[in-house]
């Protein structure tokens, strides 16, 4: 058995305060870098009106019940089609629904549809890449041709296939924008991974003996996650679009179900009486949308250094 | 090396259609409830539920059933509406054009409105036009198509009249359809210009063309504007699934018999032979444009490798 000599141990010794010093550096790198990035988001025009935009329809999903006293769903006969008042803002529809309440409720719909599809989409898009990406070789050009015809399929048609074959309801919508759109994050997290693969501290990082999930999750994973998050900020007003379009067609939220597009829808035909039906949740679609946007965009701007 | 890219591109687009055929061919094999029953009705007596098992080719397993369907596909035989008993390559041949006349009216006033307000945001950067363009954009890349499509049957069919309220099969018919889809796309094709344009003008043969003395005018749309549309032209081969998707939507609220409406009734409906047949030469198109435009990117814009 080997003895330690003295100086091994001092160079140990030195090697582990060195290693502290560079992990509080790096703490407190990061924590800089953190304030700069929220400084930088905070002076970004669009970051500040998309953001608030964004908080606003968050606060509306979760606080639905308490900002309306009437129900979504029970007919008011006495209420019938009436225009925009003191007692019913946006009016009512044919069933004497407030359309205010059923658009305040939508955005729940909204949201948790938008957030389950982008969150599976991502989750299934980034494992492929980064497995791809990773490994290179058979198991690359296996998931590269995958998603290269999942990424030729029209997103629109693709999803209304998927509810032809699984039957209408927001469930399947999920399903459906999921399968449309993971194809998307599996190109830039591969792509991101080949190059960061290439980079000499990941090629440090495998001369010294690490696994390859470590290096993964803790070296590569994180500096490929800048596109990730730009991306799935600009996905989220794709998917309430989508959820919006096929709800509208009849394949999305069945009644009572309060979703923007099947409230647009049930104006189609009252267009020329109660044509509020159809213009609040229209509204509140292209707001949200444009509050997204505008983040996802401003986020790309100050993420990316090259712009 | 240009030709095999061009060859090696339409040969991978094969393996993308075939998949498309089976994925397309599964929405009827896997869709709930028994296909013999659907087609036979409830009240089917034993003999004819098996005569309709047999005369569809029910009683064969998936493989020998799918062989069957694909073959008959590339014969031009999309089989048999269940709903209306007539070839279903008839019932899209009668659809066909009136989609694909407003996807091109559409097209049209996408380059009509887009390439100016590009154009003037790139020259003008910076200024009141330049903002006024890109806000007009933002705002219209949020605006659902269906929602804008509503909008404008509203004011210029219920209120102003001067178009028909549901589809008359004249021309009238296609262009407020036409305008929501040029609308919507132009936006984000403004855009596209823009960058594009404002890419061209740092180039050096635009600063050559100054300081030969040519007027800015003939800089712009002599040397910079056919250079900046290259991109912009073959790129909007791509959005052509876009736009079907959009007419989807449009043709419904608009009454307007056309191969989206189509297939959205029947799924509605349960004809899944029809719903096969209107996906099968939608997606087929829309992959073929897209290759085409791909192609046509590389042959145009020679800085494009070609691997």
């Amino acid at each position: 058995m080997a003895m330690y000599q003295s100086k091994d141990i001092e160079v140990y010794a030195d090697k582990k305060w060195l290693e502290q010093e560079a992990v509080k550096e790096r703490e407190q790198e990061k924590k800089s870098a953190l304030v700069g990035f929220a400084k930088r988001l905070f002076r970004h025009k669009g970051a500040v009106i998309g953001g608030i935009i964004i908080i606003l329809f968050i606060f509306i999903a979760v606080f639905a019940p308490w900002l309306t006293s009437y129900s979504y769903d029970k007919p008011d006969i006495s209420a019938v089609l009436m225009a925009p008042c003191r007692e019913h803002i946006f009016g009512t529809d044919e069933f004497g629904r407030d359309i205010f309440t059923r658009i305040v409720y939508g955005a729940r719909i909204s949201l948790k549809v938008a957030i389950i599809a982008v969150a599976f989409s991502l989750v299934i898009g980034t494992v492929l890449g980064a497995i791809a990406g990773y490994y290179g070789g058979v198991v690359d050009y296996i998931i590269t041709s995958i998603t290269d015809m999942a990424w030729s399929f029209p997103t629109t048609l693709l999803a209304i296939a998927f509810i032809a074959a699984l039957g209408t309801g927001l469930q399947n919508v999920i399903i459906a924008i999921v399968l449309a759109s993971w194809s998307g994050y599996c190109r830039v997290v591969r792509g991101q991974f080949l190059s960061i693969k290439q980079r000499e501290f990941i090629e440090a990082a495998r001369v010294l003996g690490m696994s390859d999930a470590r290096i993964i999750f803790r070296h590569i994973f994180p500096n490929s996650l800048t596109p990730v998050i730009v991306m799935a900020t600009l996905e989220l007003p794709k998917a309430i679009v989508i959820e919006a379009s096929l709800s509208f067609l009849g394949l999305g939220a069945q009644p009572p179900e309060p979703s923007w597009g099947a409230i647009l829808d049930s104006g189609r035909g009252l267009l020329d009486q109660a044509p509020w039906i159809s213009l609040f949740p229209g509204i509140m679609i292209m707001l949200v949308v444009l509050g997204f946007n505008l983040f996802g965009d401003a986020l790309r701007d100050v993420l990316d250094p090259n712009s | 090396m240009m030709l095999k890219y061009i060859i090696k591109r339409i040969v991978l687009m094969i393996p993308v259609i075939i998949i498309m055929t089976i994925f397309v061919f599964s929405i009827f094999y896997f869709a709930p409830g028994d296909p013999v029953s659907r087609i036979a009705g409830p009240n089917a007596t034993p003999e004819v539920y098996e005569s309709i098992k047999r005369k569809y080719g029910l009683d064969q397993p998936f493989i020998i059933q799918y062989l069957r369907f694909a073959k008959s596909v590339l014969g031009g035989d999309l089989g048999i509406s269940i709903l209306q008993d007539r070839p279903v390559i008839e019932m899209i041949k009668e659809r066909l054009p009136v989609t694909l006349q407003i996807g091109f009216l559409g097209f049209l006033i996408t380059f009509v409105i887009a390439v100016p307000a590009g154009v003037i945001a790139a020259v003008k950067k910076n200024t009141v036009a330049d903002y006024l363009c890109m806000t007009g954009s933002l705002v219209g890349i949020a605006m659902p198509t269906f929602w804008l499509g509503m909008l404008l049957l509203y004011v210029f069919a219920y209120k102003l009249r001067w178009f028909p309220i549901s589809g008359d099969g004249t021309i009238k018919q296609l262009i407020l359809p036409g305008f929501a889809i040029g609308l919507t796309n132009a936006a984000i094709t403004a855009r596209m210009v823009r960058s594009s344009m404002l890419e061209v003008l740092k180039q050096d043969y635009v600063r050559t063309a100054r300081s030969k003395g040519l007027s800015e005018k003939r800089v712009i749309f002599g040397h910079a504007l056919k250079n900046a549309l290259i991109p912009v032209i073959t790129l909007m081969g791509l959005r052509l699934g876009w736009i079907i998707g959009g007419s989807v939507a449009l043709e419904i609220i608009f009454s307007i018999p056309g191969i989206g409406r189509l297939m959205v009734d029947s799924i509605l409906a349960r004809d899944y032979p029809v719903v096969q047949g209107s996906m099968i030469v939608l997606t087929s198109s829309i992959i073929l444009a897209n290759i085409l435009a791909d192609i046509l990117y590389t042959v145009v814009d020679p800085r494009i490798r070609y691997s």
